[in-house]
């Protein structure tokens, strides 16, 4: 891109032209610009994690803790990744949702979701946390003080009207964040026409890559990619992924992070490609709910921890013995992505069984609690 | 006595006869240096940048094509034509390899004008070489050039996929004989019966060819084909079996994926809703 080219003339390229202008200084100022800058993006997201929580009252340390020293997550952006940088965006959209700031948080979920596509997914817990008795742009929204008692008046689910459906403050939010993703297409698609459109849109949506990854898909890809699927059986496939989408969202849309945090686990399991940069996504969600866990890590914590590993490790062992050793164990492989589904299901299932649940922000017109609970 | 002088001198002529005949004979299996040398020029920096423009497949009956006549002012050489392939193998463990490659000239001057060996290799159907790995031989002083034409995507599967042809010149060094180690790698092969699917590869075509002139653009390099034989320890092909998707296996992945989707779902959805219900219980109780 330095020498005026486009960025996708190189053929594996698959992301947002803003992203190669970013790294542009790559070949200008230090061949290791784009590592600095994913390792600054990681230690916002270690910032934005402690604020966040600040501002729910809650004492952080081991939270942030478990971003910051995870050796998975910050070897992602050491190695030239640019997860970090969607992580601290998704986290900025969170923390100026809390203070009350709608139209910074539509601009950054605009942007985001133009620079990769899977922030799609949060459209509609965050429009319905926008629910006008909640949230109103102006003045900032109360946000529920969880060591009370105030939630026990509430419904968990909202409460739907034709006309709070299209309260302001969710059309403001869509007609922002649809106006910068809009935006920021046009000018790509101006620089670089179609090429744009199909590496860096089109084909996240309609990937199917039969190479072995992590998801239970890839075999049966990989079998019937000699043939075109129909689109019943796309339909079909995408069936689970959009049912569990939909349960999430409607359980838990009062607490938006916990939703989110769900929704990116299932999002990554259910997807017809995972590769472990996916896990980035829901690993910087997850120091904003471990808080409200009842989960102790002994021995549960411990043992949740080691079947998720445990399936990788399995998964990768069989995958190291195709690759490199170039033995077909296609199907033993193939299994392995079963084992590591079932570890992601019972993982996502023992979290929801677990969770105390805290509506984020509080109702209006509603009175404080007298009574203050200890966490325990 | 006049027939035995006649019958020596006819058999002296025969004799005579016989040698040359023998030396045309040992000429034309040699090569083809002397008598109609395959030369041809180009005024390209690689011999394959062309062939696209005019050729589709990289066929035996069209790459003979890419030959084209030199004109008047290059000067000819009397180089002999001929290579000998003294060993040949695909190198490594997976997915990733090496294909090995050592090429010995006959009879190589140091003082020719034809000082880079080009090797041009028509990969098979299934295998590809990564064009940044390449390059980054290539700036490490691994080849002189080198370049991929044809499909480069690396990504699909091999029946997805055209045949690549990589081009490598490397310089000859003084006893004319040099080896190459090119990186290669696996595409997803066709699904079969067996699970592993057997990639051959045939011979690299050779060319000896003058110095490219890096900052003339329109200078025409000489180039001649070189034949390849091969040496006595060289005789078997040389193949990579890649592991391949198994047909029978088809059925019952896709039901089995399926089934532990749903299933996964359904266990899922059930805590989610059991989850708000007990909130809502425990909501009702405090009240």
């Amino acid at each position: 891109m330095a020498s005026g080219e486009s960025p996708y003339k190189r053929t594996t390229y698959r992301y947002s032209p803003l992203l190669a202008l970013l790294l542009v200084p790559n070949s200008i100022i230090h061949r290791s610009w784009g590592k600095f800058i994913f390792s600054a993006s990681d230690l916002l997201v270690g910032l934005f994690i402690r604020e966040i929580l600040k501002l729910r009252k809650v004492v952080c340390t081991v939270s942030v803790m478990v971003w910051l020293l995870n050796p998975f997550t910050f070897t992602i952006g050491t190695r030239g990744n640019c997860e970090p940088i969607v992580c601290a965006m998704i986290l900025w959209i969170i923390f100026s949702l809390m203070k009350g700031n709608l139209s910074q948080a539509a601009f950054w979920y605009g942007l985001v979701v133009h620079f990769r596509v899977y922030p799609i997914i949060y459209a509609l817990p965050i429009i319905l946390v926008l629910d006008s008795k909640l949230f109103r742009s102006g003045p900032k929204p109360s946000l529920e003080d969880w060591n009370s008692h105030t939630s026990s008046t509430e419904k968990k689910t909202f409460h739907f009207s034709v006309r709070s459906l299209f309260s302001r403050e969710r059309i403001m939010f869509g007609l922002i964040s649809g106006g910068v993703f809009l935006a920021c297409n046009a000018v790509s698609f101006y620089f670089y026409g179609h090429e744009f459109l199909h590496e860096a849109l089109l084909y996240h949506l309609t990937r199917t890559d039969p190479r072995h990854n992590f998801s239970i898909y890839f075999y049966h890809i990989y079998l019937h990619y000699e043939r075109q699927f129909s689109a019943v059986e796309k339909l079909i496939s995408f069936l689970p992924q959009f049912t569990v989408q939909l349960a999430l969202v409607f359980s838990f849309s009062k607490d938006p992070v916990f939703c989110m945090f769900l929704q990116t686990v299932a999002f990554v399991a259910f997807n017809k490609v995972i590769t472990a940069q996916y896990f980035v996504w829901f690993y910087c969600l997850l120091p904003l709910i471990l808080p409200w866990s009842r989960m102790k890590l002994k021995w549960e914590g411990i043992l949740c921890i080691i079947l998720w590993i445990g399936a990788q490790t399995h998964w990768l062992l069989w995958g190291y013995m195709l690759e490199f050793k170039g033995v077909n164990v296609l199907l033993q492989l193939w299994m392995a992505s079963l084992v590591f589904l079932a570890a992601n299901t019972f993982v996502l299932v023992k979290i929801i069984q677990r969770h105390r649940f805290s509506p984020l922000f509080r109702q209006y017109g509603s009175s404080d609690g007298k009574n203050v609970k200890k966490l325990d | 006595m006049g027939s035995k002088r006649g019958r020596s001198v006819i058999a002296a002529t025969s004799i005579f006869l016989a040698m040359s005949c023998l030396n045309s004979i040992s000429t034309t299996q040699v090569g083809t240096s002397m008598l109609d040398s395959d030369t041809f020029c180009i005024s390209d920096q690689y011999i394959m940048q062309s062939y696209f423009t005019t050729q589709s497949s990289l066929n035996e009956s069209e790459f003979r094509h890419l030959h084209k006549e030199c004109s008047e002012n290059i000067p000819y050489e009397d180089v002999p034509a001929v290579a000998t392939l003294q060993h040949r193998d695909v190198t490594g463990e997976g997915s990733h390899r090496h294909l090995l490659t050592t090429i010995k000239l006959r009879s190589f001057h140091s003082q020719s004008h034809l000082h880079k060996l080009v090797i041009v290799e028509r990969l098979p159907l299934g295998v590809f070489a990564d064009p940044f790995e390449l390059q980054s031989l290539q700036q490490r002083r691994a080849f002189r050039d080198v370049s991929v034409f044809g499909d480069t995507d690396l990504e699909q599967p091999s029946f997805r996929s055209n045949r690549s042809v990589v081009e490598i010149h490397v310089e000859i060094n003084g006893n004319g004989e040099t080896s190459v180690k090119l990186p290669l790698h696996a595409r997803y092969q066709p699904i079969g019966e067996s699970g592993y699917s057997r990639v051959e590869f045939g011979e690299p075509d050779l060319f000896l060819c003058s110095r490219h002139v890096p900052n003339q653009e329109h200078e025409q390099r000489r180039c001649l084909v070189l034949s390849v034989g091969r040496s006595k320890t060289q005789t078997r092909s040389v193949f990579w079996e890649i592991p391949a998707g198994i047909r029978s296996h088809t059925e019952y992945v896709s039901v089995v994926t399926f089934v532990a989707a749903v299933l996964s779902a359904f266990s899922i959805l059930v805590a989610s809703v059991l989850s708000s219900k007990v909130e809502s219980c425990k909501n009702t109780k405090e009240l």
